[in-house]
């Protein structure tokens, strides 16, 4: 009983809700950055996030000139909103070899998180997913099994697991 | 220009103009700091809005900015013959309307600028 309510009181994750594995790229074909981010709007397309992906991508390439969303340690977390996207969404892509994505440590990009929303004034849930992919990724042991997990299910779990 | 090219590039104008209005909210900036994200460019978006403000007919972009005052979405979608801006359903006349028409279409509701992907 007293579990029961440490879990209900427990808050709950965000980024479950938008993990999914049809958003998922194990292996990038894309080995520079602004194809990293076309085959991952891309993806976003195929998946009926949204239906302008050009828009989208130029998006997100003007955010990218703003600065960097590399975070260093080998993981980016390219992040846009739009009216044009119809729902939140979250692209989880790996490239083994590592990507030049402008870090500020240098390190080329393996794992990359692709958030995106509907544009609105205030969307607290937006800032509550960035921070907690951000969060899942501080974690050595966390991004390891974020780049070895075989299926989406292990990369599912190490976001959950280190997004606590 | 053709309509369709015009709503895209009020659509892209509105999208810097979020960014944009992100990285000057003090509180808004240091938080997407504080998770690890750079914010050196501004002048970038400043430049790029100009050129993409360049794209767009005069009237019509007169109309964004005097509607930006009130709105932060000037332009919204329509899904489901629903206005996403105010969420009224938009008359049947208006929600079948031919989008090859030259003329822009408002919400009769809220008088957003309404665009059909």
């Amino acid at each position: 009983m007293a579990s029961a309510i440490i879990d209900a009181t427990k808050p709950a994750s965000v980024v479950e809700q938008f993990l999914r594995s049809d958003l998922f790229i194990p292996e990038l074909r894309s080995h520079k950055k602004a194809s990293v981010l076309e085959e991952m709007v891309e993806a976003l397309a195929r998946a009926g996030v949204t239906r302008n992906p050009e828009v989208v991508l130029t998006l997100l390439h003007e955010r990218e000139a703003l600065g960097s969303t590399a975070i260093g340690k080998g993981v980016a977390v390219p992040h846009g909103r739009s009216v044009l996207i119809g729902e939140r969404a979250v692209v989880c892509a790996r490239s083994s070899e590592g990507v030049d994505f402008d870090a500020p440590d240098g390190a080329p990009v393996k794992l990359f998180f692709l958030l995106v929303a509907p544009a609105v004034e205030r969307d607290p849930i937006y800032l509550k997913l960035l921070a907690e992919v951000v969060r899942a990724v501080r974690l050595s042991k966390n991004r390891q099994q974020l780049l070895k997990a075989p299926h989406f299910a292990g990369v599912r779990e190490a976001l959950l697991h280190g997004a606590e | 220009m053709a309509l369709s090219e015009q709503l895209e590039a009020l659509v892209q104008l509105q999208d810097i103009d979020l960014m944009l209005r992100e990285v000057r909210d003090p509180e808004m900036a240091h938080q997407e700091e504080r998770l690890g994200f750079a914010i050196e460019n501004v002048d970038h978006l400043e430049r790029a809005r100009r050129k993409i403000a360049r794209r767009i007919d005069e009237r019509l972009l007169q109309t964004y900015e005097r509607m930006s005052r009130r709105f932060v979405r000037v332009v919204v979608m329509v899904e489901r013959s629903v206005c996403q801006g105010c969420r009224m359903s938009l008359p049947t006349s208006t929600a079948s309307r031919n989008t090859s028409s030259l003329a822009i279409e408002n919400c009769e509701n809220c008088g957003r600028i309404l665009y059909r992907p």
